[in-house]
């Protein structure tokens, strides 16, 4: 199978979803009206509640959802073969992903800019709010862990990764001066930064971590799981303006120009798979069903996308008509992000053996071989273009993570400020983050973490539209669209997280660990099973929901009759 | 303006905004967060009372009270003293 076809796939799964399939859940479903006053109209503040267009909500969305989970899940998928994975991303972001992306923009949009706390609390019951809060902590601190593992194997598995994303950094904290102190004219800051990134990517080159390090630290994962979590501690902590923000600004161009060259060096290369297109159904992380779908999570679909409609995008839609591109759009560009991973994985590689030995390393490695080898295409040098892109994996993995870091310690402060005040301190907060993820980093077999992250990734989705359809029911709206996705991520999910936190648990119990494994076996198995209990929870209290309305439908019925 | 121009020039705006919403709207929403809540803290500061949170007067009250203290029973005295016509005779 040839690339191309590959992308040329995608291109008409996305066109017939996106002009099709969502255009009639848009239209005659939800009734998209564009008379209709939207959240962002009448509750305007000029702050949250902001009328926008929806150019610029297409590019927000986008950076806000494209992180490393849509690169690295194909990574490690392409291990059952690339046809299962191909399958799962077409047919999972052409049943699901679009569906919950598209869903939860509309059902915040119509129930004034509402976030899925309140929603849950409204729609199924008081306790649920409190279910989801708990959910989506450990479902957070499965993200840090997750996408630091990522940053960690980098790191070490691309020498250039370190010295490219340090002068990143600097450039980061030269924008955040530029811009907010000197009142820099903001095309100037944006040329000097991105160039200084730029520049970082090729010193990077001539002076790998060995050469300055050495080779025992340069492999080092503490120093480097240290490095990624000092990173999040100043994001966390130092104001916004000063660090995360300008990082992020710059990090989107470098990570913008790889993707948009890296498509371009495909078509122009138009490599065949090398990789078998299936393998077996069981593989040493698992068993195709139910692993292999919430190991690709955010390429088909993803809970995370339910949280940035819901509480950013939908309070910004300025029509009706805009929840179909923004949010369904999206998450199709999203798959197509995911079908260059699959490529990457599938083709730079001459055997089953040589992807072996890489992904051994850490799916950085493979990304930024891939982005190499893609951009190598338009002239970029290897060795310059594996820079390149360990720098771009680690920057959509450390973006999302400082916003998570962020996110936990506000968090902490709010959960456990009753106990002792001294959880109010931010650096405590942020501490206490920083170290369980730290722990789950250095402990465990990461591609349990990841799948482990996938399986609650996934399960927020199912748990996003769950939320969807008890609104779709309870204003009469058929709901079949949200309905049956919904069952298939729960039952998929729920399977999954317990077969991979059995499979901790018991090598546990057997004594089959030791050491730093005993301890990341044990974490990760408990948070999976407190995530599969809490899902179970609001799984009944859904159903007592969805029963109530299905009550309150037939009884309307019956008094028309 | 042509059709076509008015297309090409609707596509390049539509990109123009697209890269402005990858890469700065974000910072543009936390600007006017940051905003927001100095002016909302201002707001609550000085009507704190409209939502039952009194707080500038007794704070101006607390700051003056050492100088005042000395002088708080004649002022109630006197505030509080029955008056009448004849007070103006003397």
């Amino acid at each position: 199978m040839n690339a191309v076809t590959v992308l040329v796939l995608g291109f008409v799964v996305a066109f017939v979803g996106y002009r099709y399939y969502a255009k009639y859940i848009d239209s005659k479903i939800i009734k998209a009206d564009p008379k209709r006053t939207t959240p962002a109209k009448m509750y305007m503040d000029g702050v949250e509640f902001m009328p926008t267009s929806k150019n610029i909500l297409f590019g927000y969305q986008f950076k806000s959802i494209a992180g490393a989970a849509p690169i690295i899940g194909p990574i490690i998928a392409i291990q059952w073969g690339w046809l299962p994975a191909l399958i799962w991303i077409l047919g999972g972001a052409f049943f699901i992903g679009w569906v919950q992306d598209y869903s939860s923009a509309a059902i915040s949009m119509r129930n004034e800019g509402a976030s899925f706390g309140g929603l849950s609390h409204k729609l199924i019951s008081p306790r649920a709010r409190i279910i989801l809060l708990a959910f989506i902590y450990f479902y957070l601190l499965l993200i840090a862990g997750a996408f630091g593992n990522v940053v960690v194997s980098t790191a070490i598995g691309l020498k250039a990764a370190p010295m490219a994303w340090l002068f990143l950094t600097i450039a980061g904290v030269l924008a955040g001066q530029m811009i907010y102190r000197w009142r820099s004219d903001i095309i100037l800051t944006t040329a000097v930064t991105v160039v200084i990134a730029l520049v970082g990517i090729w010193l990077g080159t001539i002076a790998p971590s060995d050469k300055i390090l050495g080779t025992e630290l340069s492999n080092s994962r503490v120093l480097w799981a240290i490095a990624a979590f000092v990173f999040c501690y100043f994001a966390a902590v130092l104001p916004i303006w000063r660090f995360a923000l300008p990082v992020n600004y710059v990090a989107s161009y470098i990570v913008f120009l790889g993707l948009f060259f890296g498509i371009i060096g495909v078509f122009i290369i138009h490599p065949n798979f090398t990789l078998p297109a299936y393998t077996d159904f069981s593989i040493k992380v698992g068993p195709l069903w139910p692993i292999m779908f919430v190991t690709i999570a955010c390429g088909a679909v993803s809970g995370w996308h339910s949280i940035v409609s819901s509480s950013g995008t939908a309070r910004q839609l300025e029509n009706e008509l805009d929840a179909r591109p923004v949010g369904a759009g999206v998450m199709f560009v999203e798959m197509m992000l995911a079908l260059f991973a699959l490529i990457i994985a599938g083709t730079i590689y001459a055997s089953p053996v040589e992807y072996g030995a890489a992904i051994a390393k850490g799916p950085g490695v493979i990304f930024a071989g891939g982005v190499a080898k893609f951009m190598g295409a338009l002239g970029l040098p290897l060795n310059l273009g594996n820079s390149y892109g360990s720098v771009m994996m680690v920057v959509l993995a450390v973006t999302i993570m400082q916003l998570v870091i962020r996110f936990m310690r506000v968090a902490t402060s709010e959960l456990l400020s009753d106990i002792s005040p001294v959880f109010r301190n931010a650096h405590v907060g942020t501490f206490i983050a920083c170290l369980l993820g730290m722990i789950l980093v250095l402990t465990g077999w990461w591609q349990y973490l990841w799948v482990l992250f996938g399986g609650a990734n996934q399960l927020m989705a199912s748990l996003a539209l769950l939320l969807v359809t008890a609104w779709l029911m309870s204003e009469g709206k058929p709901a079949a669209w949200t309905f049956y996705p919904m069952i298939f991520m729960f039952i998929t999910t729920i399977a999954a997280l317990l077969y991979t936190s059995y499979s901790l648990l018991q090598k546990v119990v057997s004594g089959a660990v030791k050491g730093e494994a005993l301890v990341g076996n044990t974490l990760m198995g408990l948070v999976g099973l407190f995530l599969v209990a809490a899902a179970l929870i609001l799984g009944v209290e859904g159903i007592k929901a969805l029963n109530r309305y299905k009550v309150i439908k037939a009884q309307a019925a019956t008094a028309k009759v | 303006m042509s059709d076509d121009e008015k297309k090409k020039s609707g596509f390049f705006q539509a990109v123009k905004e697209f890269v402005y919403g990858v890469a700065a709207h974000d910072s543009a929403r936390f600007a006017l967060k940051t905003r927001a809540s100095m002016e909302h803290l201002f707001i609550l500061i000085t009507m704190g009372d409209m939502l039952g949170v009194p707080i500038l007067p007794p704070y101006y009250s607390l700051r003056l009270l050492p100088y005042v203290v000395p002088q708080i029973s004649t002022w109630k005295r006197r505030m509080l003293r029955e008056k009448d016509l004849t007070d103006s005779l003397a």
